[in-house]
């Protein structure tokens, strides 16, 4: 299982950070072609990101390029560069429904033959930024074999839906988050929340960490690298969390060991998706 | 997220409101407003305007940043941001002038110094080899001789004085080196002044006439002299200019001597030539000195050639006055270009 | 390839470089370097420089190079941008580029 708590955005075409990211070890570093980099520097930031993402110090971070939307005239040339560059996973802005994915699955397989890169290799995930987004989640989240992850992008969508963020649980972003995180599920793929911009309020920050964490959302998208250790810290699960894991995966080790058919704890029956999450538990815990 | 940041970039011409921040930024720096930034590039953060650089042409202008916020990042972007900017504007020689004190800002930004007038100002380019490569092609020019000519003409249009001018410079130099201004700021191409010269001095044998360039009264080396009020003068930086000359055109080319004509009308060129004498001969400079000599301009029914006239003349399409002024192919260049209004008959 | 215009790519800032290309109007390849850590790894830069050059197989073309302690990933990246932009194409031929 691929811990994916913090997705760093790293700008395409900044060279200090380009070089430096993978120092603070997020579980997935997401090189930005679209927003962070500037019309007329996009063919450079192309560039950048190609040779960086064959540069061995990430070679052990899950790797995400975001390209330019399907209704741009960038997105085919940043799909080369991200590809023959090879990138993990390809992150498309501003889904709006399935059919944009399978456009996208088409263009991707095509590039991967031509550079020899086995056909499937190179996975998707969908960013939803709109209402359509929104209400088409279910579908783009199963539109393709290659999707991975589905994320909500909390400013566009609000300007979209005409309001923007308030503090304390905020409602306005209730809905989306729900639809995000229903859709991931049913689709079995990961869920990421919203950037928090406010890079010096790191109470603020946490806050909403733990709205995403008690929602379900795998991870979050982040802007600084100092909010991957706040993030970290909080996702680690409490010590009574950790035990109780323990004694599920010593549970199903036995009844696997004893050739039973059914796990049982406590006189409770354990089902396999349990038994994940238990060993999600130890997983996070490990990564401390 | 704002692709590019809290850049951004406005016209002076079109008044923006952000004029007045500006000058502020600027006179807290104790720089003034320069007239002829065509463009600048403003940082804006915690809505203030924190840092600022301008761009006029080929030079860039009035570059401030606020005390707070003087981290080497932000300079470092701003002077990316300009010369992005300049390099989308077709610009990709620049030119710039710091205060003694602030080279060290500006290598940061990839400039390198030219030439200095001590303790003053210092002109900087953005290569750390094209001065040298420049000089490097003049010298294949070279020519033998102990008294080497050169004179630097606008020629706007070429007209008998400027004839005059070449003529009695050639006749007591061995050889003479003929420059024309390049920047297309008058009322003649730059393409045009050129063949009108060189189909002027076409008789004489012993010249070679070179294409101008950014070292020779161009826009970065002596911006008064294209300035629309010719009233300001005490700011122009014929120093910048004439060191040039002094330091790298002459040496390599051999130039011993300076030739100029006597200028009765235009202020900025009067001035100009007063500073010759000053900056060519007699400032301390690691230089040899150049001789100027000042050749009396030639005149027709006592009054001075002056190209002044000649476009004087234009305005009102009175050819033959201007026959008198100008040899035969200046003359079929203008009545081409410039045809007197015709009447037809119905 | 040739260079048929100016162009530029990158940037003054840290870890990054900036790099000029123009027409070399005698026909030949001039790479000048200036860097702050010129001592240390000037020859590892032109090296990269010259390597990039020649999978782009650029024939002529003046280089100048302002460098601000960039990898040999960002070297590559905007020697490579540059150059494209200075041959006014965009189609790439992506074997030629790792």
């Amino acid at each position: 299982m691929k811990l994916r708590r913090s997705m760093l955005f790293v700008p395409g075409d900044n060279a200090g950070m380009l070089s430096t990211s993978f120092v603070y070890k997020p579980d997935a570093v997401m090189f930005d072609l679209e927003d962070a980099v500037a019309t007329r520097e996009k063919d450079s930031a192309r560039l950048m990101v190609y040779q960086a993402l064959q540069h061995p110090a990430y070679r052990d971070i899950e790797t995400v390029v975001r390209i330019n939307g399907v209704n741009t005239e960038f997105w085919q040339k940043d799909l080369e560069a991200a590809i023959r560059g090879g990138v993990d996973v390809v992150r498309l802005p501003k889904t709006e429904n399935a059919q944009e994915i399978h456009e996208l699955e088409e263009h991707v397989a095509k590039i991967e033959k031509a550079c020899g890169r086995p056909v499937g290799d190179t996975k998707l995930m969908a960013a939803i930024e709109s209402a359509s987004g929104v209400v088409n989640a279910v579908s783009i989240a199963s539109a393709s074999p290659r999707m991975t992850a589905i994320a909500i992008a909390g400013f566009d969508y609000l300007v979209d839906m005409h309001t923007r963020r308030s503090d304390g649980w905020e409602p306005e972003l209730f809905y989306a988050r729900a639809a995000v995180l229903h859709a991931a599920r049913a689709a079995h793929i990961d869920a990421f929340d919203v950037v928090y911009g406010n890079v010096s309020d790191d109470e603020g920050f946490l806050r909403e960490v733990r709205i995403a964490k008690n929602l379900g959302f795998n991870g979050k998208s982040l802007i600084h690298p100092k909010q991957i250790d706040l993030l970290h810290r909080a996702y680690l699960p409490t010590a009574e969390e950790v035990n109780h894991a323990k004694r599920v995966i010593a549970a199903a080790e036995e009844a696997h060991s004893k050739g039973l058919g059914v796990v049982s704890l406590d006189g409770k029956m354990v089902d396999p998706p349990v038994i994940e999450e238990a060993e999600m538990t130890l997983q996070l815990a490990a990564a401390a | 997220m704002n692709a590019t940041g809290d850049f951004y970039t406005v016209q002076p011409k079109g008044a923006p409101p952000e004029m007045e921040a500006i000058r502020g930024l600027l006179a807290a720096n104790d720089l003034e407003l320069d007239s002829q930034v065509e463009v600048f590039v403003l940082r804006r953060q915690q809505g203030r305007i924190v840092a600022c650089a301008g761009l006029d042409h080929y030079t860039i202008k009035c570059v401030a940043v606020a005390d707070d916020f003087r981290g080497e990042a932000l300079s470092l972007r701003l002077g990316s941001e300009v010369i992005n900017l300049a390099a989308a504007r077709g610009q990709f020689h620049l030119f710039l002038y710091s205060a003694p004190h602030n080279l060290p800002f500006f290598r940061g930004w990839g400039f390198y110094p030219v030439v200095e007038v001590p303790e003053r100002v210092v002109l900087m380019e953005n290569s750390p080899v094209a001065i040298e490569r420049y000089c490097g092609s003049l010298r294949e020019r070279r020519r033998p001789g102990t008294n080497i000519g050169g004179i630097v003409l606008n020629a706007n249009p070429f007209t008998l004085g400027h004839r005059h001018l070449v003529e009695q410079a050639a006749r007591v130099c061995d050889w003479l080196h003929v420059f024309v201004v390049k920047e297309d700021a008058s009322m003649f191409s730059y393409v045009d002044r050129f063949s009108l010269v060189a189909a002027g001095v076409k008789h004489i044998h012993n010249l070679t006439l070179h294409p101008g360039s950014a070292y020779i009264i161009s826009r970065a080396t002596f911006p008064g002299y294209f300035l629309k009020e010719k009233a300001v003068i005490d700011h122009s930086w014929a120093a910048i200019d004439l060191l040039l000359f002094r330091e790298y055109i002459a040496p390599a080319l051999g130039i011993t001597h300076r030739y100029v004509g006597t200028e009765p009308f235009d202020p900025v060129t009067k001035n100009y030539n007063a500073e010759m004498q000053h900056w060519l001969r007699h400032a301390a400079s690691p230089a040899p000195p150049i001789t100027v000599v000042e050749i009396p301009r030639a005149f027709i029914g006592g009054v001075p050639i002056s190209a002044t006239e000649v476009r004087r003349l234009l305005a009102q399409r009175d050819f033959e006055r201007i026959a008198a002024l100008v040899p035969a192919t200046t003359l079929q260049l203008l009545e081409t270009k410039f045809p007197a209004a015709v009447t037809t008959v119905q | 390839m040739k260079v048929t215009k100016e162009a530029v790519a990158g940037t003054l800032e840290s870890s990054d470089l900036l790099v000029k290309v123009a027409p070399s109007d005698k026909g030949t390849r001039d790479i000048v370097i200036r860097s702050e850590v010129i001592k240390q790894f000037g020859k590892q830069i032109r090296h990269v420089v010259t390597d990039t050059l020649d999978k782009l197989s650029v024939s002529g073309g003046s280089i100048v190079i302002e460098d601000k302690g960039a990898l040999d990933c960002v070297i590559r990246a905007r020697v490579q941008a540059a150059v494209l932009r200075g041959c006014g194409s965009q189609d790439l031929d992506w074997g030629s580029l790792s």
